[in-house]
């Protein structure tokens, strides 16, 4: 599989730290949500990104800025920028189109959500979407869901919400209500604590994971998650509860 | 009776001629044990040196159609933390380890291989030939002298086989017979062959060291007339045969050319851990359809006149 050429054609700001970059590809392409593509930058590098939305030939990322390859597409790239990808790759989230869905984010990790709540609503599914962001300054993509379903805000710091981190405020909203399939995306102790409470309460559960991913192909190991063996690259990103489990204290979970 | 696939490769049994070429999903223990269940014969686990290596920037892999160019770098944990992997495998996994050792000199192969048969390997193969990092694999290789010097002093503290990982280039009866007169146990032919990508949209190279390894199909014609070529002047030595097999039928190509087991390695790109499944159940109906008991009949078939 070799390379898709790509045009930048607008940068947005969302935050101070993230961007969000859409882009003409030459070829369509048609992924599932939670798939991601391996973006590179000739002489720059090569970095995952996950499928924020795509429809025919235009898609989107939403990229924070980290180190090296981020940082470059932060200052240095503009609208008409050629970049290159190799994708869509990985295992999407095995979503079907039936009940109510409740998507956890941790920052960033958004972006896939995005895209599978597109997906969900357009199949008629109903959608919550419980944001987490630091503080006020960092909140983006808000109006965004809204389109898509509801929407719950969290700031550890701020007032634009629930006051406290989303992992709390999946613990509320749970409580309360009723929902047939939860969805994560952030760091890995939210994925494996969400996980671990839908484990708990039998809902079917989802998450997102990430590793330093090299070859993108399966093959180099880089992107073991251990003891699992599993490849986020090729396995994942996207895995289901279960698969996690052993990572997640088993002997206390039932079911 | 359904015919049998066990081999003997220099004192290891493998249940299957199939084993895990170096470089692909060796580098934890997670990873080996899903390739012993995916019906490998053996595992030869990622190149491991004496300190841990961040490995090159990506891209470090370009997908060419007609076969793969990687320039990994050789990222691996290094020894001392990869000795807690080998130990969880020596204690779990059944089908043989062999432990791939890279360094830059004749010290850090021993102290690598030390390490590495103190945490229970089955057995060594040394780097020869990797044809991308400054310093190691085929720099040491294509000094046959000091290649020489290496094996002798890694046998001389190992009791388990050591295999000789070789490159195209040294891929010649009269090099190999030197490497088995030092002690080798036996042959890994062949490693990836030097190569570069260059994106015509770009215009630049595609890997961020510009110069990587060649695998997949397109090497398997080289790998083939190697494995033939050191068969038939040395009938008694052990080889793993390795170059773009990607299904049962190229395995028994190198087979029949003279390899006594094969290594899998980028086809699993493609065909992910089925392959080996995919192998195991090709070879096996191969030989009853031609009336063959064992694998071992076919070895250097082809070269029967
Ligand atoms: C499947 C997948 C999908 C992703 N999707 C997105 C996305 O949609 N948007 C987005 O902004 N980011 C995404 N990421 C993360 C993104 O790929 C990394 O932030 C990026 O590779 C960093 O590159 P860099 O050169 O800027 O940073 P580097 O200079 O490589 O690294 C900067 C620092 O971050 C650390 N680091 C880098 N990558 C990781 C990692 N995977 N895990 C832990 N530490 C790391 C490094 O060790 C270093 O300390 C995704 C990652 C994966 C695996
Ligand atoms: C991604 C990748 C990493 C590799 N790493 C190593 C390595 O660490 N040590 C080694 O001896 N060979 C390494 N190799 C070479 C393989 O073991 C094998 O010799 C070569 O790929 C040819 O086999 P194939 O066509 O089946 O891939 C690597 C190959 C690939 C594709």
């Amino acid at each position: 599989m070799s390379y898709i050429t790509g045009v930048i054609e607008r940068i947005r700001n969302l935050t101070k730290s993230i961007k969000e970059y859409e882009i003409f590809l030459e070829d369509c392409v048609k992924p599932e949500p939670g798939q991601f593509v391996m973006l590179w930058i000739p002489r720059i590098g090569e970095i995952p990104l996950s499928f924020a939305d795509a429809e025919d030939n235009i898609i989107r990322f939403i990229v924070a800025r980290v180190g090296r390859v981020t940082g470059y597409m932060h200052e240095r790239l503009m609208a008409g920028d050629k970049v290159f990808i190799r994708g869509p790759l990985g295992r999407g989230f095995r979503w079907a189109p039936s009940g109510r869905a409740l998507l956890v984010a941790g920052g960033y990790g958004l972006a896939p959500l995005h895209f599978l709540a597109k997906k969900l609503r357009a199949a008629g599914c109903g959608v919550k979407a419980l944001l987490g962001f630091k503080s006020d300054d960092d909140v983006f993509y808000r109006e965004e869901f809204e389109r898509l379903g509801e929407v719950e805000i969290s700031v550890e710091h701020g007032s634009s919400g629930y006051r406290g981190t989303v992992l709390d405020l999946f613990r509320n909203v749970i409580q309360g209500e009723i929902y047939d399939m939860v969805y994560v995306c952030g760091k890995e102790e939210l994925n494996l604590a969400v996980m671990r409470e839908c484990l708990i309460a039998g809902l079917p559960v989802e998450a997102s994971f990430e590793r330093r991913i090299r070859c993108g192909a399966g093959i180099c190991g880089s992107c073991s998650i251990e003891p699992l063996g599993l490849r986020v690259c090729k396995d994942g990103p996207i895995f289901d509860g279960r698969m996690i489990m052993p990572m997640l204290g088993a002997e206390r979970i039932e079911g | 009776m359904s015919p049998d696939l066990e081999v003997e490769l220099a004192r290891l049994r493998l249940r299957n001629p199939a084993i895990l070429a170096s470089g692909i999903l060796g580098s934890s223990y997670g990873l080996m044990r899903r390739v012993e269940e995916a019906g490998a014969g053996a595992i030869t686990t990622k190149t491991i040196t004496r300190e841990p290596r961040e490995g090159y920037l990506n891209p470090v892999f370009v997908d060419l159609e007609f076969g793969y160019l990687n320039a990994m770098g050789l990222p691996n944990p290094g020894i001392t933390a990869f000795k807690m992997e080998l130990r969880r495998a020596a204690e779990n996994i059944r089908i043989p380890v062999i432990v791939s050792i890279g360094g830059r000199d004749e010290s850090e192969f021993i102290e690598v291989a030390e390490q590495a048969l103190d945490a229970g390997c089955n057995a060594i193969e040394l780097n020869l030939s990797c044809p991308h990092v400054g310093g190691y694999g085929l720099e040491i290789g294509s000094d046959i002298r000091l290649a020489c010097n290496i094996i002798r002093s890694i046998k001389s503290i190992s009791s388990r086989p050591v295999f000789a990982k070789i490159s195209v280039y040294q891929a010649r009866p009269d090099i190999v017979s030197r490497y088995i007169g030092s002690g080798a146990d036996g042959v890994t032919a062949i490693n990836t062959i030097r190569a570069a990508a260059i994106s015509v949209e770009s215009m630049t190279p595609i890997l961020s060291n510009i110069f990587g390894g060649l695998s997949g199909p397109c090497i398997r014609p080289i790998a083939v007339a190697a494995v033939y070529e050191i068969r038939r002047e040395l009938p008694d030595v052990p080889i793993i045969g390795v170059g773009g097999v990607d299904g049962w039928r190229a395995a028994l190509e190198l087979i029949l050319a003279g390899a006594n087991a094969v290594g899998v390695g980028s086809a699993i790109a493609r065909k992910d851990l089925e392959i080996f499944r995919e192998i195991i159940e090709g070879l096996r109906g191969f030989l009853a359809s031609r009336g063959f008991k064992s694998i071992k009949e076919l070895v250097g078939y082809a070269q029967r006149l």
